[in-house]
């Protein structure tokens, strides 16, 4: 089968550029499975988890927003941050849900604050979700 | 003829003066390095932003969206004038400031963002049009830092009436070069080639959606790559100017040490006549 090369890019650095089977991306309107081969697509991506799968294995990557372009075979990723499993705290990452539901409690919903603390709320619960299936 | 003990003195001083200059020429080398290295780790994501953006305003050219045309309606402008937090760069600041004066009697309606101490300081006792004033932002040299600052120019562009947006800054051409570049920042200028990407892309969710979010993120990539080329010019500068502070120094100490060595020379011939005569005074 042939592969997909997924690359990395973020404003400081250029991380990942390897060939996989298959990878999962958390797009703004779901999560889609890019293969070889796939058509030239172009889209946003929403908090989530990024799964890249080559033969049999699986590495698993916190992402929180930024976009996507498939093109010639060639995955690119343009985001800010990205965390792989050994770069998230849990307990840490726990303190800052609760953190943000507390504050999202306390401030109006028109409020900067408020959305703030969603975009906050997102990022723990993406870590959270990652960190928890790890052992799944 | 001076005092033997003054010009010592003097001597020692010009040469802590020169090892206080040599260090720093030392240190603005060293931040030159790291400076550059972020601009060249920068580009492979600045520089693709750049294509997605010119590939989707290829497919959309009627496309009104703000970030992107010419607003119908004139509103305010503002313009960023990026300086250093720090002096002792030679003529960084002031090429700045002289270009940012030039810009100001033409446009005296323009409101000014400054980034960086020095502008700052220099342009609130000649103007009472800034708005908002960023400084020490060149000691933690983080993306996020650019972000903030990006969100703010975003939200005086898109909230605030504001229909242009300039901004004024050092280019890094090299270690003895810098060029001061005025340049728009919004509306997003239309790319200077119109070749055609030929790849047709499917976008989700929809074509206005990923302008804005490009448009933004591009913004934040421009703010990001100015303070880098700022703060690489700025180092360079300094390093220019370190390294012929430290030259004139090594000069005026060599200066010093010859007039030093006739002074002795004087005095060691004066002791001697004294001396000499004495002994011709008893001999008599």
């Amino acid at each position: 089968m042939s592969k997909i090369s997924v690359l990395i890019l973020q404003p400081f650095t250029t991380k990942i550029s390897g060939d996989f089977d298959h990878v999962i991306i958390p797009g703004v309107e779901g999560d889609f499975g890019v293969y070889a081969e796939h058509t030239p697509f172009i889209t946003k991506i929403r908090p989530g988890i990024l799964q890249l799968f080559n033969e049999g294995s699986v590495q698993k990557y916190a992402i929180h927003d930024g976009f996507v372009t498939v093109d010639a075979n060639l995955i690119r990723i343009l985001c800010e941050t990205i965390e792989g499993m050994d770069e998230i705290d849990l307990s840490r990452a726990e303190a800052a849900r609760q953190r943000a539901e507390k504050r999202m409690k306390e401030t109006a919903e028109a409020d900067i604050d408020f959305r703030r603390a969603e975009v906050a709320l997102k990022k723990a619960l993406v870590r959270i979700d990652l960190k928890k299936n790890e052992s799944l | 003829m001076e005092n033997i003990r003054d010009i010592k003195i003097r001597i020692d001083s010009i040469k802590s003066t020169r090892q206080i200059t040599k260090a720093m020429k030392m240190v603005a080398a060293a931040n030159l390095r790291k400076a550059q290295n972020k601009i060249l780790k920068a580009r492979p994501y600045a520089d693709y932003i750049e294509l997605m953006l010119k590939v989707i305003r290829f497919k959309n050219k009627e496309s009104r969206h703000p970030l992107i045309s010419e607003p119908e309606i004139k509103g305010k402008t503002a313009f960023v004038v990026v300086t250093s937090d720090r002096g002792l760069c030679g003529s960084f600041n002031y090429n700045i400031i002289r270009q940012a004066m030039e810009y100001i009697s033409q446009n005296p309606q323009a409101d000014i963002i400054c980034i960086g101490r020095k502008g700052f300081d220099y342009l609130k006792k000649r103007t009472d049009r800034i708005i908002k004033s960023h400084r020490d932002l060149f000691n933690q040299m983080d993306f996020s830092v650019s972000v903030e600052v990006a969100s703010f120019l975003l939200d005086l562009y898109l909230l605030e009436n504001y229909s242009q947006i300039n901004v004024i800054y050092n280019e890094y051409k090299s270690v003895i070069q810098q060029r001061v570049v005025l340049k728009q920042l919004l509306p997003i200028q239309p790319p200077e080639d119109d070749t055609i990407h030929p790849l047709d892309f499917i976008y989700e969710p929809d074509q206005d959606t990923l302008i804005e979010e490009l448009g933004r993120k591009y913004i934040d990539v421009e703010i990001w790559r100015v303070m880098l080329e700022s703060s690489a010019a700025e180092q360079g500068a300094r390093m220019t100017a370190m390294d012929s502070a430290t030259d004139n120094a090594s000069e005026l100490i060599g200066q010093l040490t010859l007039k030093f060595n006739r002074a002795r020379q004087a005095s060691i011939t004066t002791e001697i006549i004294e001396i000499a005569s004495g002994a011709e005074a008893i001999k008599s």
